[in-house]
């Protein structure tokens, strides 16, 4: 019975390798075309790729944490024809509205035929960039923040609160090349380079080779620039709530409401547990001082910090005992998913609306 | 011990730098269900089941987190989360993205020290997978039962 099982099991292996190797190597599709947004774009491509790598290799950059292996469920693309069947790895990772509105795993449907498929309009404005990097600095122990300047293209153009997707080659054990999301923390005005805020994730690959891999005047790529959390155009009073290396976009935002001479009443609240982990204090202290519309209060909620003079509590307590009556302000947060759903919770406790508070989850 | 297809993509998800940077075997050569198998049964000769432990593993994350990087007590021991930016998918596909951060539980008069992900909560639960030895986040399960306070 167990050597039958065996052979079975050795033949259906066998079996699937060999339909891999005929696939990738024997069928030919030819080329296809994939129409995207009901022809704003039409592209030629080589049948066989995921259509995640063949919009990629037409500079149309879906983002993806996973690097196309399946598991992320980041790359969904809405494909209005010629997708063929959804395969049994998409299925778990859509939901039923999104089956229903022919949403896809773009790095699991491969391009076979004629396809044609919506996206993002803001999809279209990401490019890939090559940089060197100009400089790496300490901000602490753990958080390093990265210069880059710009090579190919030499300029960028974002929206303070976006963030890119640095590339991490192949290093070490390592063996491909991965993609991990950072916000820009330097204000739109710097065209020439984009500055980054990365902590130390243990195991993670890509800050892994940042802290140890990287070095000054090393060339990098990533692309960009994606995402939605962005400050509104109203001149509404702003509570901005951040922790950790969520400190990126509103490094960025804070210089470039400066530049703008945009004067909206702004308190800035952030989180650390000890002093070790406080950063770019002393610059937001200053701006704090020079704009009279702009306050930076930082918080520690670790025990011993008897050195400590300033704001002392979770980040939540202090925003609690702080922030009073939204009136008509809005809220702006970024960091860790548990500081952020108890940040939401004091918010609205306090009367803030659902749609007053955004919020860009470390995700 | 002979691997399925599927055990094989799926350990092949688990190998250095596909999905984390020391992948989740390290150097544990035993085939994937032979580390499911062997771990399942230390769960079971103790009265105890994947399900439990993951409930109190889960009780120790909230907690945690909820402390936002402060220190918590949990029984004789103490957890502190460690926030990350990111999130990880489940080597097995299909069931969703996990947060990176981490838990380090130490027990101030052992010595010991544990450390898990929210990723764990669910390996455990969904897949009565434990990590290989050696890796960063292994779990042996009966350690993991003492500290939860559960033998």
């Amino acid at each position: 019975m167990a050597l039958a099982t065996l052979v079975v099991a050795g033949f259906c292996t066998a079996f699937a390798a060999l339909l891999v190797v005929a696939e990738r190597y024997l069928l030919n599709y030819g080329q296809c075309k994939i129409t995207v947004n009901e022809g704003a774009r039409r592209l030629d491509v080589k049948g066989g790729s995921t259509l995640l790598a063949s919009l990629m290799g037409e500079g149309i950059f879906i983002p993806s944490a996973c690097g196309g292996k399946g598991t992320c469920a980041y790359c969904k693309v809405k494909v209005l024809d010629g997708g063929g069947p959804v395969v049994p790895t998409e299925e778990p990772l859509l939901t039923p509205q999104e089956l229903a509105d022919n949403v896809r795993i773009s790095c699991q449907v491969k391009v076979r035929n004629d396809i044609s498929v919506a996206i993002p309009e803001e999809l279209f404005n990401v490019r890939e960039y090559t940089a060197t990097v100009e400089r790496i600095r300490d901000l602490t122990y753990d958080i390093k923040e990265l210069r880059l300047k710009l090579i190919d293209p030499p300029e960028i153009s974002f929206t303070p609160g976006q963030y890119v997707q640095l590339q991490a080659p192949p290093y070490g054990d390592n063996p491909d090349s991965v993609y991990r999301a950072y916000s820009i923390s330097s204000p739109p005005s710097d065209e020439s380079h984009v500055e980054l805020i990365i902590r130390l994730v243990p195991g993670g690959i890509c800050t892994t080779w940042v802290f140890t891999v990287l070095k000054e005047g090393m060339e990098v790529k990533f692309n960009g620039p994606h995402g939605r959390f962005r400050l509104t155009a109203s001149d509404r009073a702003m509570v901005w709530i951040a922790g950790g290396s969520g400190m990126a976009p509103f490094w960025c935002m804070v210089r470039h409401l400066r530049e703008k001479n945009i004067a909206r009443a702004c308190r800035y609240f952030f989180g650390a547990v000890a002093q070790r982990d406080l950063f770019l204090t002393g610059e937001l202290a200053g701006l704090s001082k020079e704009l009279g519309w702009f306050q930076f209060i930082p918080a520690l909620s670790g025990k011993d910090q008897s050195q400590w003079s300033g704001e002392r509590g979770l980040i939540t307590e202090v925003v609690d005992r702080h922030v009073p009556c939204p009136d008509s302000a809005e809220a702006y947060l970024c960091g860790s998913p548990g500081m952020i759903d108890a940040s939401i919770k004091v918010l609205q406790a306090k009367g803030f609306g659902e749609k007053d508070i955004y919020f860009d989850k470390f995700a | 011990m002979k691997q399925t297809p599927q055990e094989q993509q799926i350990a092949a998800r688990m190998a250095p730098g596909v999905l984390s940077r020391e992948g989740f075997l390290d150097g544990d050569r035993r085939a994937l269900a032979e580390i499911i198998d062997t771990d399942r049964s230390a769960v079971e000769s103790a009265g105890l089941t994947g399900e439990q432990l993951a409930d109190g593993l889960e009780a120790v994350l909230k907690a945690a987190m909820a402390a936002m990087g402060r220190e918590v007590a949990v029984g004789g021991w103490t957890a502190r989360y460690r926030e990350a930016m990111g999130r990880i998918p489940c080597p097995w596909g299909g069931c969703g993205v996990f947060p990176k951060g981490e838990v380090e539980m130490t027990q101030p008069t052992g010595g010991g020290v544990l450390r898990f992900t929210p990723l764990s909560v669910h390996l455990i639960r969904r897949h009565s997978f434990y990590q290989g030895r050696g890796t960063r986040y292994r779990l042996e399960p009966l350690v993991l039962a003492r500290a939860l306070g559960m033998i």
